[in-house]
């Protein structure tokens, strides 16, 4: 089945293929830097690195500017035109206006690398008070983030148009569920872009002494913040819906008009369940906090009716193809291919990572964690785990197609996201305890003079051992992937042998019994509830508890 | 049935709703907030406009 989308994908025009190839050697080019500085940054916290204080920030800033920002939205950027193109098989629309949005984000990835490489270390959030005597180092800094949102505001412009586009054969017939769910992803990408704009354009005007320092820039990153982390979760499991299709052939059981309404219940969500970014402001009603957490359970209800249509749709059709048993129908599933098994630790790293965000989300829970490692500790199992192995599944398969090699060493590649789940293990696990522990997320040296916890420096290490074997593993599957990106040797055919899955072609007997579902939905909760008893617990053993004031 | 339209214009209504809420909002420095929403909203809006045009134009 995975053949069909990679001949499409080879059928595209050649200037598209080009674009394409371009946008996502440039992704992973800063996936690469942002994993150094990654690997670099844990060693340092770990103890196992001596670097000076300076160089281990501006580490930590390479980290998350090229991860959080460029690897995630050129990586979003690439996959949203690659997959519009193949729609109705006829290529992009408007792909200039694609080449311009492409451009400004481009310039914004080398403006920021040179921000992140020079002057003093502003972490990714860029706070303006630590550049209040260097308006230069503000100025590139955040001119690279609003040249990055420039070009989210336009290149979605060309799949927007692409889908809008009628099909010759079925004029009157509304888009498919993936179609649709590309339209609403573009149009939220144009809504960050503009979110990132309203955030640092202040800054870029106060360094160049056109505006006021931008005091409230730290609340407008709150909401660029919000948007930014919820795209990239939309993304993984619009990705998920197509690689599955494409996997095993197997559409939606509940139809494309019930999915449709899951990817625009996704954006309907998003401005409600906003609040809980507010909860440390000083001034914010107990009646606002207490909404605002009750919103804030809301931001999973998309994912997860998404991640439900997906397994049922699933496990109904392996048990029509012959498949038994509670768990049985998931040895059918086609583990050999690094696609299958990227979204299968996707999965369980989601389910984790869920029930760790449901913690912090708590009005109670949030002004005493936001400040410690355990933020790092939990989003890590959504932007390595999740999100960033989604993201290279789908790129394994994309660009095969697009005149590249196969990816490398398949046989390899298919242990590298189980790999890394074991690094996060260690890693979140660590970090989540070292956070209720009190460990202050953001302090390169926590020693405190000796006064600090032994047990500190303990949790740190394990969490350093935990970080570079899931960068390996990262980078491995990354590399892998970008090996595809090289010409294609004469001779040579396209793609991974097919899965010789064509479970879509069977009859479904009514009454078929779908459990693992609503099974993995209720582990979710169990584990909040376990994670948060956990942290009461914790906390309460510790001498004394302070609140944060800055929050993530 | 133009079913995309029906769709994505509620989107555009909540969030319009909500930009509305925050920009009125008597706690915190919520203008930000309704700015963002705000711009979305019309965004929004202006899609499903579209998807209305290619049904009717279809």
């Amino acid at each position: 089945m995975t053949d069909i989308v990679k001949r499409r994908f080879a059928a595209l025009p050649g200037p598209d293929q080009y674009l394409l190839r371009s946008i996502s050697a440039i992704a992973l080019l800063a996936l690469a830097i942002g994993v150094a500085g990654g690997v670099l940054t844990a060693l340092a916290r770990a103890g196992f690195l001596d670097l000076l204080p300076e160089t281990a920030y501006r580490m930590l800033t390479l980290h998350g500017v090229n991860v959080f920002f460029f690897w995630l939205y050129m990586a979003q950027a690439a996959l949203l035109l690659g997959f519009a193109a193949i729609e109705d098989g006829r290529g992009l629309a408007l792909r200039g206006v694609a080449v311009v949005g492409f451009a400004a984000m481009l310039g914004g990835f080398l403006v920021s690398l040179y921000a992140a490489s020079s002057g003093t270390p502003l972490l990714y959030d860029g706070t303006p008070a630590l550049a209040a005597e260097e308006p230069a180092t503000l100025l590139a800094f955040n001119g690279g983030y609003v040249l990055l949102g420039l070009g989210l505001m336009v290149l979605p412009v060309a799949p927007i148009a692409t889908l809008l586009r009628k099909r010759p054969d079925a004029p009157r017939e509304p888009m498919s569920a993936t179609g649709f769910a590309l339209f609403v992803w573009a149009g939220f990408l144009i809504v960050s872009g503009f979110a990132a704009i309203h955030a640092f354009l202040p800054g870029m005007l106060w360094a160049l002494g056109l505006g006021a320092f931008p005091a409230s820039q730290g609340t407008n990153w709150h909401i660029l913040f919000h948007n930014l982390h919820y795209l990239p979760l939309m993304a993984t499991v619009l990705i998920w819906y197509v690689l599955v299709q494409a996997l095993t052939g197997v559409k939606s059981v509940f139809g494309a008009r019930f999915s449709k309404i899951v990817f625009s219940a996704y954006l309907v969500f998003v401005p409600p369940t906003s609040l809980y970014h507010m909860f440390l402001e000083p001034d914010l009603p107990a009646t606002v906090r207490v909404v605002g957490s009750l919103l804030s359970l809301f931001v999973s209800v998309p994912t997860l009716t998404a991640f439900l249509i997906i397994i049922a749709s699933l496990e109904v059709h392996a048990r029509a193809n012959g498949a038994r048993g509670l768990f049985g129908w998931l040895g059918h599933l086609p583990w050999h291919n690094p696609a299958m098994a990227a979204m299968g630790a996707a999965v369980l790293n989601m389910g984790l990572g869920l029930a760790l965000a449901f913690v912090l989300i708590q009005a109670e829970l949030a002004p005493l964690l936001s400040d410690t490692f355990f933020v790092p500790g939990y989003f890590h199992f959504f932007t390595v785990g999740t999100v960033s192995f989604t993201l290279l599944a789908a790129f394994s398969v994309m660009l095969p197609g697009l005149g590249g090699r196969n990816i490398a060493w398949p046989g390899v590649m298919r242990w590298m996201p189980w790999l890394a789940t074991f690094g996060l293990l260690l890693f979140g696990g660590a970090g989540v305890a070292a956070g209720y522990l009190g460990v202050p997320r953001r302090v390169m040296d926590i020693s405190y003079g000796g006064e600090a916890p032994a047990y500190w420096q303990a949790l740190m290490a394990t969490v350093g051992v935990g970080g570079s074997v899931m960068a390996l593993a990262l980078a491995v599957f990354a590399a892998g992937v970008a090996m595809a990106l090289l010409p294609r040797r004469i001779g040579a055919t396209v793609g991974l042998p097919d899965t010789g899955l064509g479970w879509g072609a069977a009859a479904i007997p009514a009454g078929t019994k779908a459990w693992v579902g609503p099974l993995a939905i209720l582990v979710i909760v169990l584990a909040m509830y376990g994670f948060t008893t956990i942290g009461f617990e914790l906390m309460q053993s510790l001498p004394l508890t302070a609140s944060g004031g800055a929050g993530h | 049935m133009n079913e995309d339209f029906w769709l994505v214009l509620p989107v555009a209504i909540v969030w319009a709703i909500l930009a509305l809420v925050y920009a009125l909002a008597p706690w915190g420095d919520m203008i930000g907030y309704a700015r963002v929403w705000g711009f979305g909203a019309v965004l929004f809006l202006g899609l499903a406009a579209l998807l209305w045009r290619r049904t009717r134009a279809g």
